[in-house]
């Protein structure tokens, strides 16, 4: 480490081309570092750098770039995340996802605080990086097999010491939401895999071969004790008790649990899919990623297996669970499962097939197999998108552009914002959250937006959308990017109470920087208009910035009678607002005095 | 501007109570406090309050806002055109009602005010009694109103006389199944004008309400619905055992969310508790 680079933090990325095997360092200025933090944030920044304009995300020259952060490799709890930045052949925009393992801590003591793949090998390959010698080997025999077999296999080729992120057979296939993932932990959404898959990569293995060390090791070390501490109180209990599972009863009884393509908001057989449920029928394992004291994974035996069993997440569940009308647990415990072995995104696959169902069901496309309710049919459709065969050919490109291929006022109820498929959030009775999921660079989205905590808060109306969702929103989407970059799990929310100035702290006693919450503030707002700036630079366009028809023009009766409903003038008003707050222009372009803070 | 606010008429001297009616008990909280709560719970639009000069009034819910007669003695007909004015550009309509009705239930604000649209006041007629201080005006009423104020003719009957008044009676009321179902004896009339009427309204059994825990609040013996008597949210909560702080709180009947423990209850309603840290 120079003497000029901040504690936690190489100063350097190392970019790949796969198609020669050429690797060269690219220096991150200490001002860069300063300015986007990590993980997302200087993903953002290198994609602006890195990426051609224009170029198709599956192209040898878009960029694949898996970034750290100064946290990662600390005892800082759920630090051990990296970030996975690219153009996403599901939106056209940018497309940023967090994945926690070991993989991440491998990866940054490669000695680089990113590593950038471009170009595509003459065959299926496995690169591997160890310190900065960077090597090709042969995948042929992995090409074809799920991630997880893949990564053992390398692991086994190569030796000790090495981690592995790989694609399943999706990714092979250009399935636009297919994942990256390692040791069952996936970069989740728009379509990464395929990315990386268009580079003829099948896996990525990094070994460590150096150390980072922090500005202040006391003064971290005391700090990675208290989170820790705190990690383990009341605000993460539930997610530690029960996972994110324990969402599924609560949001139906709110009416905010997407039921069949968004045509309901609650779901009567709900309670078959609820943890209390599972619990009584299934075994249940609790696991920790890496460096987690929290431990939110939870998963679930299916009959007649004694494996580790099938993690199930709450969005697992409302995608393949009720927004396809499916009350059967075992279908749904072996649809999780074909996601994971396919490597596909299960919010984008489960939206996808809904959608489709309820096509099929008005006779829009020729699948009368392919019903609300039906698990074998769920099944079905996941086992032709994996093979690329019958309607999965169609289900492939994701529901915005199956809807553009089908037609007939399909894409009304295509629930997806810039192509990425909606998560398990009703937006008629969050509206906080149907302003997050228009605005966020990376499409509908519960992570890179968490209003839904406002909504949920008891602070505001959460049928009534107007300013203070605005405020809301914007404040959601800053701590998101403060949290994505630095990296620390979003679980974490809760257990800040000044989170800014706290995050300041935090990173301060890593890097040695002397931060404060106003400094990091202004750091969130450069990290959310880079990733706006960028977007633009794809051709997003204001009408990007929407929800689907299906949202603004019908309304939602409520599990309690009451109907919910978000007009387009009000969506239109509340977006109007997150543009004056993000010190916008009217049709959402950063103006000069934005961009230039 | 399509809202229907609510209004509270505060002032009035409680002569017969002999103690400022906004300010007296009930269940934890006040009867102010209650009225500003059902009105919110029954209406989408904002809820003003009323008061006499320089009364004081018991802690009111963020959001209700406080209006100030111009001056004492005359009656409720300057509140309301105090409060009409305010509204005028902001809703089309405000239910009107007086601080003493600790039995209003919010299906009998609603069933008022969904006629608003057909007339200039929607005036419920119980026991062959009309009663102006539970009923729906027009915010247009305004200048006719302080107009009346104006010419010391205070009495609410004078704001109806060349205005379109829609009467409804116990049975337009009861016809509305909701309300039926909620409160079949029209309870929600029935003022508290003595020691003895507020004693005899106090006495009653609390609302019973559905109580409902997910996620870590329903763990082991304590998952499944309950029973219970509560007249606020804090009561309802207290009677499970939880406890209403930042990691908890709760959905009135599958809707709005509100961990105030003062949120006023009624019959029937479904309380449901949940943990605040949402995520997934």
């Amino acid at each position: 480490m120079a003497d000029t680079t901040p504690g936690g933090y190489f100063g350097r990325a190392l970019v790949v081309d796969v198609g020669d095997g050429s690797s060269r360092v690219l220096p991150l200025p200490e001002s860069v570092l300063r300015n986007y933090l990590g993980g997302v944030g200087l993903g953002t920044w290198l994609l602006h750098e890195l990426g051609p304009a224009g170029a198709d995300p599956l192209a040898p020259e878009s960029p694949l770039a898996l970034v750290f952060s100064p946290l990662v490799g600390t005892p800082l709890t759920t630090s051990a995340k990296f970030a996975v930045v690219a153009k996403s052949p599901l939106t056209g925009m940018l497309t940023d996802a967090l994945a926690s393992s070991h993989f991440a801590i491998s990866g940054k003591l490669t000695g680089h605080d990113a590593l950038v793949l471009v170009g595509r090998a003459e065959r299926p390959s496995v690169l591997s990086v160890h310190g900065s010698t960077a090597l090709l080997h042969d995948a042929r025999a992995e090409w074809g097999r799920s991630a997880a077999d893949a990564e053992a296999t390398i692991r086994a080729r190569l030796g000790g010491g090495w981690q592995v992120a790989s694609i399943g057979s999706a990714g092979e296939r250009g399935v636009r939401y297919a994942t990256i993932s390692h040791d069952g932990r996936h970069a989740g959404r728009g379509g990464l895999g395929a990315v990386m898959g268009a580079k003829n990569l099948k896996a990525l293995a990094v070994h460590a071969a150096t150390k980072v060390a922090a500005a202040d090791p006391a003064g971290m070390l005391a700090a990675a004790r208290d989170l820790r501490a705190r990690s383990l109180g009341r605000a993460t209990e539930k997610v530690r008790e029960l996972g994110t599972m324990a969402n599924v009863l609560a949001y139906n009884a709110l009416s905010t649990l997407p039921t069949r393509n968004f045509q309901q908001g609650s779901f009567e057989a709900a309670a078959q899919l609820a943890p209390g449920e599972l619990a009584a029928a299934r075994s249940v394992v609790k696991s920790s990623c890496a460096s987690c004291s929290i431990g939110c994974a939870h998963a679930y035996r299916r009959k007649g297996s004694s494996g580790k069993g099938v993690r199930l997440e709450y969005q697992n569940v409302s995608a393949l669970g009720t927004m396809c009308g499916v009350s059967d647990l075992e279908s749904v415990l072996a649809a999780s499962a074909r996601c994971d072995e396919l490597s596909i995104d299960t919010i984008s696959a489960g939206g996808t097939i809904a959608w489709a169902m309820e096509c099929a069901e008005g006779g829009l496309i020729d699948a009368p197999w392919l019903r609300f309710g039906d698990g074998d049919a769920l099944l079905r459709a996941l086992d032709e998108i994996g093979s690329g065969t019958g309607i999965g050919r169609l289900l492939a490109l994701g529901s915005r552009a199956a809807a553009a291929v089908v037609g007939q006022g399909s894409l009304a109820f295509a629930a997806q914002v810039k192509g990425l498929e909606l998560p398990g959030y009703e937006p008629r009775t969050m509206q906080a959250m149907a302003l997050g999921m228009a605005v966020n660079a990376r499409g509908a989205d519960h992570n890179r937006s968490g209003a839904y905590e406002a909504d949920l808060s008891g602070e505001l109306d959460r049928l009534r959308g107007a300013e203070p969702h605005v405020l809301a929103a914007v404040e959601s989407e800053d701590r998101a990017a403060i949290m994505d970059s630095m990296i620390l799990c979003s679980f974490l929310r809760g257990v800040f109470d000044e989170p800014f100035a706290e995050w300041a702290a935090l990173l301060a006693s890593v890097t040695g920087w002397d931060l404060d919450a106003t400094e990091l503030r202004a750091t969130a707002q450069r990290i959310v208009l880079a990733k706006r700036a960028y977007n633009l630079r794809e051709g997003w366009q204001p009408a990007d910035d929407w929800l689907p028809e299906r949202f603004l023009s019908q309304e939602l009766t409520m599990a309690s009678g009451r109907t919910a409903s978000l007009t387009p003038q009000r969506l239109r008003s509340m977006i109007d607002g997150y543009y004056a707050v993000r010190g916008l222009d009217p049709h959402g372009r950063p103006t000069h005095s934005a961009a230039t803070t | 501007m399509a809202e229907i606010a609510g209004v509270v008429l505060a002032g009035g001297r409680s002569s017969r109570m002999g103690a400022p009616k906004a300010g007296l008990e009930w269940h934890g909280s006040t009867l102010l406090r209650r009225v500003t709560g059902i009105l919110a719970r029954g209406l989408d639009g904002p809820v003003l309050v009323v008061r006499a000069p320089g009364q004081p009034l018991p802690p009111l819910p963020a959001g209700v806002e406080v209006l100030q007669d111009p001056s004492e003695g005359n009656g409720p007909l300057q509140g309301i055109a105090v409060a009409l004015t305010v509204l005028a550009d902001r809703a089309y309509s405000a239910f009107v009602c007086s601080t003493d009705l600790p039995l209003l239930h919010p299906a009998f604000v609603r069933r008022v005010t969904r006629d608003s649209d057909a007339a200039d006041v929607v005036l419920p007629v119980v026991g062959g009694h009309r009663q102006p201080l539970a009923a729906c005006y027009r915010t247009s009423l305004a200048d006719a109103a302080a107009r009346l104020v104006a010419a010391d003719r205070l009495r609410p009957a004078y704001l109806f006389d060349g205005a379109r008044v829609v009467h409804l009676d116990e049975s337009d009321l009861l016809a509305d199944p909701a309300l039926r179902r909620a409160d079949p004896e029209l309870d929600s009339v029935a003022g508290v004008n003595t020691p003895a009427d507020y004693r005899a309204a106090r006495d009653r059994p609390a609302p019973s309400v559905t109580v409902q825990r997910f996620g870590v609040l329903a763990s082991g013996s304590e998952s499944g619905d309950r029973t219970v008597r509560a007249a606020s949210l804090g009561a309802a909560a207290a009677a499970v055992g939880v406890v209403l702080d930042r990691h908890v709180l709760a959905a009135l009947n599958g809707d709005q969310m509100s961990r105030d423990p003062e949120v006023p209850l009624v019959d029937g309603d479904v309380v449901t508790f949940l943990s605040a840290d949402a995520g997934g």
